[in-house]
This record gives C-alpha cells, structure tokens and sequence, in this order.
C-alpha cells in the first residue's frame, strides 16, 4: 500500500469517527480536515522528488479519506440513523452527493497542501499559515451554510484553547503544576462580571467598555498569581500543586458565599464598607447576571444568539495570545524558564533567580486566564461559581498534556481534540447511543432489571472523568511529550543536519549520557 | 583582607525574626479585618462561647470524632510521601472507593438497624476486612500501574499520573453508584449521596447540656487511635516497618543494604490502602452518607492535616488530623459551615509559609 | 578552528590581587564535617587546583563558593565582598562562572539557547519591553545572539552547532558547550568541576591546552577541581590538597607532588613512590 494511501486511511479513520456521529453535511468540513490533514502527515513521511509529486500524492491522500468519509456518510444514514429511530427523509442521492462533495473537497485540500510543502522554507510557512487563517475565517459561513451549528460549541472550545495556551507558560515552559488553573479562570470572570453588570452600582446605561475590563480582568487575575505563587514557589514543587488545588476548591466557595460584605476596622468599629446595607458582591448561587457585550464600530453591539462578532473575537484573542507568548517564549525570560524546567539548579548558577522567574511564569498563566476569563463572562452574560470546579483545571491541565507540554501548536491541537470531544462529541455520541438502545436494544430485552440496568448503565456522558484520567496517565506512561513533539526544535535540528551533519554525526563517539 | 560589608546582597535590611512579625502581625491584622465576612466575628465569638461554654466541649468531641478520620486518610498521604515523595492524589479517592466497597459489602451481607447486634458485628467486620484488603489491593496495583514505571522520570509525571487516576476512581464511585440493579443499597440515582445503614450504637454515653457524648463517638475515636497505634508500632518495631524507614530516609543506601526497594514501596501503599479501607468504612458508619465526589474534600483536609504535623511524619499526621478535626467542627459552628473549607485551605497556607517542615517536622537539612 | 577572542570585559585589576579568600570555611551535615577549617586564596590571573581522593570535600568546597551550600563557619570574599549565603545566580551574577562535574547541560535545548541562558544576568531585557519588542530589547537579542555564537567559535564548536540540541553533542563537544554557557555568564573566576572527566588522554590534552588559552586570552582566573592528577600538575600555578575535609599541603604543583602527606592521602602506600616516579615524569615531559 503506498504511503499516499495509508495516511489518507489514517485521516480518513479519525474523520469517519465524527461523520458517523454527525452524519449529513458534517462531512464537509471533516472533509476539508482530514484531506489537508493526511497531505501534512504525509509530507511529514516522504521525500518528494518534485512538485507534481507532491500535489499528485496529496489529492489521493486526501481523495481516500474522503473516500472513508463517504462510506461513513452511507453508514450514518442507512444503518445507524434507521437503528436509532429516525430514518433519515433523504434519498440515497442525497447521501451520496454529500459523500461527493467531501471526496472532492478533501482531494482539493490534499493537492493544495502538497503544493504548499514542497514551496522554500519560507513560503512554505506562510503558505500553510494561509490556509489555515482561510479555514479558521470560512469555518463559521460554512457551518452557516450547512446547517451543522457547531459555531457556538466552537466558541466554548476555543475559550478553554486560550486557558490551554496560558497553563501552558506555568506546566509546560516553567514545570510547575498548577491544579487550581481554573481558580484565576474565575477571577477573571467574576472580575469582568462586576464591572460589566449593575452588581456593584456601576450604571447599567452606561456600562463600562469591555475592551478596558478584559485588561483589567487580566490583570487582577495575575495580580492573584503572585499574591498565590510568592508565598508557595520557594516551597518544593508538589506543595505548590496542592496548594493551588485547595486554591481552585476555595475560589468558588469563596464566590458563593460572598454575598453579605461588609467590613469593619476591626479595632476602632469604623464600618469602612457596606455600611448601610451588606453589599452582594458575587449573587451567591444565581450568580452575576446580566454581564453587558462589547460594542464595536461597524460590528454594532455583540449580541448572545449571533456567533459571528464573537466568533471572530475569541480567534483574535487566541491570536493575540499565541503572539505575545512566542514573543515570551523566544526571549531571555523563555529560556530561562525552559532552562529552570530541565535543570533547576544548573539554571541557578547560570544566574537566574529561580523564585523569581517562577513567579513570572506562574503569574503570567493567571493573566492569560484573565482574559478568557472576561470574554466568557460577557460571552455568556452571566456567571456562577458552579462552573469553575476543580474538574475543569484538570481538563485545561490534559489538553496541555495531550498536545505536547510547551508547544504552542500541541497545545492548541490538544485542546481543540479535548474539548470537542467534551463539548461535541460525547454529548452527540451519548444521544446518538440512547437513541439505538430505545428503539433497538431495549425493546428486545424481556427480563425488566436487565432493561433498567443497561438504560442506566450504557451512557458515555458517563465516562468524562474517566476519559480524561485515562487521557492524563496513558499520556504519562506512553507519550509524556505529547501528541506533537517539540516541532520547533525539530525543525532547527533538520536544519543543523543540513549544515553541521559533519561536526553533530562523526564526533558521536562517546554517547551523550 | 578584611570582609567589607556586602554589596551584592540584596533584601531587606530588616532581621529575619523583624520581617516574620511584621509578615504576621500584617496577616493577623487583614484577618481581622476580612475575617468576619467568613464568619469570624471575635466578639460574636466570644459572647456565644460566654452564653453556653458547654457547646464548645460539644465542638470538641465532635472535632477529636472527625479529626480521627482524617487522621487516618492523612496517615495514607504521609506514608507514600515519606518513601516516594509523592502527593498521591489517588489515595482520597481510594478511601472513597472503600466506602462504596463498605456499603456494598452490608447492603449484601443485609445487616441494617434492625438486626442484632451480633449480627451487626459480625457484618461490620467483615465489612472492614473487605474494606481494607480492597483498599490496600486496589492502591498497590495503581502503584505498580501508574506510578512505578515513573519513578525516575521528572517529578511532574507522577504527579499528573496519580491527578489521573483520581479522575478514573472517581468515575468508578460515579460508575458504582449508578448499579442499583446489583447493588440495591445505591438508590435510585448515581450521583446522588448514598445512605449507609445506621449501625453504631446510639446510646448516650455522657450528657450535659448541650454536651451528648454517644457510643459511636467513643468506638470512632477508640477504633481509629486503636489503628494509629498498630501502625506506629508495625512501623517502629517489625523488619517491613525498618525497611520501610530506611527507604524513606535514603532508597540507594536501602537498596545497598538489601532491602528489596520495590517492595517496601509497593507494601507502603498496600498499607496505606488499607488504613483507606478503615476510615471508608469508618465514615459511612458514622457520617452515615457517602458520595462520590466525597475523595477530593476529604483529601484536602487530609492533606492539610499531614502538611500541619509535618508531612512524613506518622505522630504528625495524627496529630495534624485532630487539629484539623478540631478546627472544622470550631468553625462549622462558630465561623460558618460554608466557610470551613476556606478556612482549612488558609490554615494550609499559612504553615506552607510560616513552618513548610509542620508542627513535628525536624528542621536541618539543606535543599540541595 | 576559528578563534577569534570574544571580549569578556575585564575589570580592570592588576595580576596579583586576591580575587577569592576563604578563611575558615567549614560545612557541616549532621554530625559529618565535610569541609574542616579550610583557607584559600586565589589572586587575579591565577590558575589553581583543588585536588584530593573521593570524599575528600572538593565537591562541596566548590559548592559552598557557588552558593549551592552555605558555609557553617568562615567567611568566603569575592573581589572585595562577602559572598558566604548569596544565592547562587547572585554568585553568578558577582562574576563567578562554573561548570559541572557530571555534565548539566539543559538537554533539550540549543547549543546556541544553552549559551544565552548563560547571558541571562548581562541581558536587561524585561516583561514589558519583551512583550512590546521594544528596539532597545530587539538590538539586545541580536547582539547576544551574534555574541553567543562568537563564544561557540572560541570553545572550539563552530557556529554551525548552533541549532543542534544540546543532548545530541558528543561528549567533548558538552563540555566545551559547558565552558561556554559559563563564559558566557562574563565571569572574572571560572571554576571547572573535573573538565577532563571521561576524556581520553587526547580529548585531555586539547582541554588542558584549552583551559590555559582561557587564562591567557581572556584574562580569566580559574579554579579548577581535578581527580586526574597529571591535568593539575601541568598547568595549576598553585595546587591545594583536601584530604577528609581538611587542607593537608598547599603550593606549586612540585611542592605538592613531593609532600609526604599527599603522597599518602593520595595514593595510599602500596606503591606509592613508583607511581610517584611514574607522574613526575610525564609531567615534565608535558610541560617541557
């Protein structure tokens, strides 16, 4: 079997997972990914000898994982739609032509790829960027187009991505675990929520500008990383786990219970705040509710129902994420805390104060929480302490970990495949299973207890927790680097092969320890 | 040449002992100050413990009831730390784990409050015979599974490892729950609280006023230090418990001196499992509720409760659970229940700065 | 090789002046002194040694001057200031550089990040200005890295390393890497922990030959730790012996090498002279 075909299946495989979930139209976008995803993987396999080479090998790559997205179609539709009680109206044709469109676009998308990588260095880069940002910018049109109303589960997704991105400074670039990520999540947004609502008597008609609090929101969320890390980081590293655990447990009770402020000097009686009546700062259980919208020339104000305006928001916010973390990343505080993570104590005699640079980190991971902290409090309109527990830093925590820890690319892969999987898949997995067991399963079952217990016990909605547990120690065991290793680094190392092959391959006499 | 002062240091110019009072003076002041938000109201307080002194006695045996159980899930934490340096974050999850085992060992055995008390005894033990070996088997294979082959790797990869397996217990106490059609004990929903079959003798010991001192109270606090002190004199007396010491105070040398490693480990966390399995079984008795989800508070305190005694160190973790017990119950009814994990967290901190070694913790020894 | 000098700004001072003294260090662990009572001088241009069997306390001699332990008792100066209890990137940052007996590298990184890591404390680059890439922080970086790549010409690697990991350099080009990562932390003291561990006797030679360019080039004064007795006898000016924590002889390699007590501590007594005999003699076959 040629490698052209062999990628195209494994792409083809991974995009069959979700047609058979979604069925209809969902083939098109998955078709577009899977067709430019098997072309990247194959590239990343073979030499090519010339440009047609390479166009010619990335439409059949992607053509074959069409080809399975087609056959994925004609399973959804005619054997597990019946299965589930709902006979799709549709004609044959019309599964088929959906299959079609997805051959076609996943072939497209292969051969546009292969043209791409086998550009220079450079063009290559941008080249590949410009597919993507041409994805990214179409993909909300297209799901318009095609009815799948996935937008507004992407925009959730890619709030987490942002979260995913910021742990990534504090475990992935500085080593440090921090289990209470989520708690500065909620600072953020309790901050935005309190300067963008009439909680605190700010006037609801002229509300502050969202643009100014996503600032202040970061901010005060970093400003809780150093009150939190200057403290914990001289300690050893596994206290600084645990305390920023109890950290994310406190938070929300903190959150919740805040609702009868009022402070006193404690020696003089001096009432000095809520003095005339407890103020209620947080809303306790119902939260703060409602948070307003940012406003822009030309998009008008943002409004909860139209995805577009803040779809392209949170995109912006990702990017502008990824650009002041590379600029991080590449500079004398990134290696420094590259060089801590590797070898704290050799890094200290090289000149770097460990505390310091620590707090940094773990400060600079609060901030960017900070601002999808503030984008999901106005994006939702409204928040409480119920939705930042401990279960959701330990999922930002396994889409840095699933990717690749450090690598922006990984991260961002990680979280897209975690938190769909969450959001998305589950969700339409577990209806999709409910749906086959009522109509087909249940029904044949006589012995009532047995009945009860396969209703009950057959729901993959249950088993979040566990796919994530499973997700952070199979990682560990097998793959502790991530899906995507180090990409960077492998590029400079190809690069050095080209150049000092002399010098790196022939003086390996002794091995390096 | 004489030392002239110097000039590369930096810092404040105040004594360490200066900046330590100023640090807590600072810290006992924005207490005051913030505190009575979380429901320290000194003088609210004080008039409440001068109208019925009684009730703080009250507080007490029911803290020194709590503070025993978590003893005893913090023994599980100091153990595996003091060999492996590692916050085993599975452990609270195995003692919630046990629990379940524990109720679905009398739910099948069919004792409730309606049996005799031979039988509940006999039902109890068996319960905490099952409790107890299944805990201590379930927390070795998670040792040989997810962490031994990550002995020597960077200490993120444990840690991460034993967060994961936290989740996929929990799942599993999620999982169990939700089997009413085998075990008819869990109710109707999966999530949902389960009730434990009122087994302990209610009958009052001591009563004063608000004072109620039960028989259930007495065999917890008895049942739980009766366990203490077996550990404390397995670990101190047997040949195990001096290998297990002097794994903990140097694995190379150990091993030199023959003594199997893996092993000795691999005994630590049967051990600590099954000091799981008694306090699982220990709290269904006597909070009568389980949950699912009961592992990650349980274990917060728990490991408050070792950090504060001084974390490797079994008298600490006893003591730091009593402590800990004690504060609870102090703030469930002087402070505000809805604060008492708050105020467990700030106790936390406050030793991680103050004294990181804890209360028993032997100072000395550089960090190299 | 290519070796063009980078400048490594010197301070300024005569050969001559005490650079390092220790009086008195002495480091307890427990009931166990591992370090008893030690002086030492080294005076600016010097190379000098520290020599001894296993265990004999180098180690954490060497760790108390960069910070890693704190001396119990005595009083360690660098240059004019007391630097017993400084932190070690403050003792980095005073100017002393070192290298690490069992090489630690940071693996995953570049030859040429391994390097600007050792410039962390001369770059000024901070938080905001990284973040708005101010042309002040920009100018920075391409000056370091142009430098950076001067310092892997000098040590012998040639900038063609430069993007290659670290962990995947053969063993004598991590020790070269080693000494500079350290130079590039523009040290006035470099102190080299075992240079030649593991070399064989040509990678040893090359590195002996190295250490003394480093002093004549740059001006360097470097201390060096060394278990290979004949490594020391070729190029230390002066050379200090420990032997169970305690300085036993002091003084030029040739008033070292004929000390009674050395010749016991450190070569025990079987056999002692001949092997004596044997040293002398290459010794004076390398530095004729």
């Amino acid at each position: 079997m040629s490698p052209a075909v062999r990628t195209g299946i494994s792409a083809g495989l991974l995009a069959v997972v979700v047609v058979l979930l979604f069925g209809n139209l969902s083939g098109v976008v998955l078709g577009l990914l899977a067709g430019a995803g098997a072309a990247i993987l194959l590239d990343s396999r073979v030499e090519w000898p010339n440009r047609n080479a390479a166009i010619v090998g990335g439409a059949t790559a992607g053509a074959v994982a069409g080809l399975l997205i087609l056959v994925g179609q004609f399973i959804h539709d005619l054997f597990l739609m019946p299965l589930a009680g709902q006979p799709v109206a549709t004609a044959p044709g019309s599964t088929l032509q959906a299959g079609l469109i997805a051959v076609v676009l996943a072939a497209l998308a292969g051969a546009a790829v292969g043209a791409i990588v086998t550009q220079a260095e450079r063009p290559r880069q941008l080249g590949l960027l410009g597919l993507l940002v041409a994805f990214v910018i179409l993909f909300p049109f297209l799901d318009q187009q095609i009815q799948l109303g996935w937008t507004p589960t992407v925009i959730s997704v890619l709030i987490y991505v942002v979260l995913a991105l910021g742990l990534n400074i504090v475990v992935g670039y500085a080593g440090l675990l921090d289990l209470g990520y989520a708690a500065f999540f909620a600072i953020g947004a309790y901050t935005t929520g309190l300067l963008l609502s009439p909680q605190i008597g700010i006037n609801w008609d002229h509300p502050l500008s969202f643009w100014l609090v996503i600032w202040i929101a970061a901010a005060v969320a970093g400003l809780f990383g150093l009150i939190l890390g200057a403290p914990t980081l001289p300690l050893r590293g596994d206290y600084l786990a645990i305390v920023t655990l109890g950290f994310g447990e406190i938070v929300p009770i903190v959150f919740r219970n805040l609702t009868r402020v009022e402070i006193k000097e404690p020696f003089t009686g001096t009432c000095l705040i809520g003095c005339d009546k407890a103020i209620n700062l947080t809303g306790g259980e119902a939260g703060i509710n409602p948070i307003s919208h940012p406003w822009l020339p030309l998009v008008g104000q943002f409004r909860t129902g139209q995805d577009l305006p803040w779809y392209f928001l949170i995109v912006a916010i990702i990017a502008l994420t990824i650009f002041l973390i590379s600029r991080l990343r590449n500079s004398r505080l990134g290696r420094a805390w590259t060089a801590m993570r590797e070898d704290e104590l050799a890094a200290s005699s090289m000149g770097i104060d460990i505390v310091r640079t620590k707090l940094l980190a773990f400060a600079m991971g609060a901030t960017f929480s900070g601002f999808g902290g503030a984008f999901f409090a106005s994006y939702i309109s409204a928040i409480f302490p119920g939705v930042f527990d401990f279960s959701v830093s330990v999922i930002i925590l396994c889409m840095v970990i699933l990717g690749g820890l450090g690598n922006i690319t990984g991260v961002i892969l990680g979280g897209l495949i975690i938190m769909m999987s969450d959001r998305l898949f589950l969700p339409q997995l577990a209806t999709l299973v409910k749906n086959i067991l009522n109509t087909s399963v249940l029904p044949t079952i006589a012995d009532p207890a047995m009945k009860d217990f396969v209703a009950t016990s057959v729901d993959p909605s249950q088993f979040r927790l566990l796919l994530f547990g499973l997700t952070l120690v199979i990682m560990m065991l097998v793959r502790p680097e991530g899906l995507i290793p180090n990409v960077r680094r492998r590029a400079e190392f190809h690069e050095a092969e080209a150049g000092a092959e002399a010098t790196v391959a022939t003086e390996a006499k002794a091995p390096a320890k | 040449m004489a030392t002239t002062s110097p000039t590369v240091r930096t810092g404040s110019a105040l004594p360490r002992w200066a900046r330590n009072l100023a640090l807590t003076l600072l810290i006992l002041y924005i207490v005051l100050l913030v505190g009575p938000i979380a429901g320290l109201d000194a003088p609210r307080i004080w008039q409440s413990i001068a109208a019925e002194p009684k009730t703080l006695v009250q507080v007490a045996l029911v803290g020194l009831a709590n503070g025993s159980i978590i003893a005893i899930i913090a023994l599980g934490y100091t153990l595996v730390y003091g060999i492996i340096e590692l916050i085993n974050f599975a452990h609270a999850d195995v003692f919630m784990l046990t629990a379940f085992m524990s109720l679905t060992v009398l739910g099948a055995i069919g004792v409730d409050q309606k049996s005799s008390s031979g039988q509940i005894f006999v039902g109890v033990l068996v319960a905490l015979v099952v409790a107890v070996l299944f805990g201590a088997l379930l927390n070795a294979s998670i040792e040989r599974l997810a962490y031994r082959r990550l002995r020597n790797a960077p200490r993120l990869a444990p840690l991460i490892s034993a967060i994961g397996v936290s989740f996929i217990l929990q799942n599993l106490g999620l999982f169990w729950g939700g089997l009413r059609i085998i075990f008819p004990v869990m109710g109707v929903n999966a999530a949902a609280p389960k009730t434990f079959p009122q087994l302990l003798p209610e009958g009052i010991l001591f009563q004063d006023g608000p004072i109620i001192f039960r028989q259930k109270d007495l065999i917890i606090i008895l049942a739980s230090v009766a366990f203490m002190i077996a550990l404390r004199l397995f670990v101190q007396y047997t040949r195990l418990g001096k290998a297990m010491r002097a794994t903990a105070q140097n694995r190379d040398a150990a091993k030199i001196m023959g003594i199997n490693v893996d092993t000795v480990i691999a005994f630590t966390f049967l051990l600590g499992g099954g000091l799981a399995g008694v306090a699982g079984l220990l709290v269904g008795l006597y909070n009568g509720t389980i949950v699912f989800n009961m592992g990650l508070t349980a274990g917060l305190r728990a490991f408050t409760a070792a950090v504060l005694g001084g974390i490797g160190n079994i008298t600490g973790a006893m003591l730091g659970g009593f402590l800990i017990g004690l504060l609870a119950a102090f703030s469930d009814v002087y402070f505000s229940s809805r604060w008492t994990n708050a105020w467990v967290f700030a106790i936390l901190v406050v030793i991680l700065i103050f004294r990181p070694l804890g209360l028993l913790g032997e100072a000395g020894g550089e960090k190299a | 090789m290519s070796a063009q000098v980078p400048s490594i700004p010197s301070n300024g001072s005569v050969n001559g002046n005490v650079l390092l003294e220790a009086k008195g260090v002495t480091k307890r662990f427990g009931g166990l002194v591992a370090v008893n009572n030690v002086d030492f001088t080294i005076t600016q241009g010097q190379i000098a040694s520290v020599i001894g069997p296993n265990g004999a306390g180098k180690t954490t001699f060497f760790n108390m001057i960069t910070g890693i332990y704190t001396p119990t008792e005595g009083t360690l100066t660098f240059n004019g200031s007391s630097i017993a209890g400084l932190k070690p990137n403050q003792i980095t940052a005073a100017g002393i550089g070192r290298t690490f007996q069992n090489i630690r590298l940071f693996a995953n990184m570049t030859a040429l990040e391994n390097v600007l890591v050792g410039m962390h404390t001369r770059l000024k680059a901070g938080l905001a200005p990284i973040l708005l890439q101010t042309p002040a922080v920009v100018h920075e970086e391409v000056r370091a890295r142009e430098r950076a790549l001067q310092l892997l010409d000098y040590v012998g690697l040639g900038r063609r390393i430069a993007p290659a990991a670290a962990r995947n350099l053969s063993y004598g080009d991590q020790r070269r890497l080693e000494v500079a990562r350290a130079l590039a932390t523009e040290p006035k003291l470099l102190l080299l922990d075992e240079p030649t561990a593991g070399m064989n006797p040509l990678e040893t030679a090359g590195m002996t030959t190295f250490i003394r360019r480093l002093r004549d080039e740059l001006g360097l004064t470097i201390l060096l730790i060394e278990h290979d007795m004949l490594v020391v006898m070729g190029i230390s000016d002066r050379v200090s012996v420990l032997d169970h924590g305690t300085k036993i002889a002091e003084g030029t390699p040739r008033e070292v090498q004929s000390s009674p007590q050395v010749i016991e501590a450190y070569l025990g007594q079987g056999g002692a002279e001949e092997k004596l005999a044997q040293m002398k003699e290459r010794s004076h076959a390398r530095t004729a």
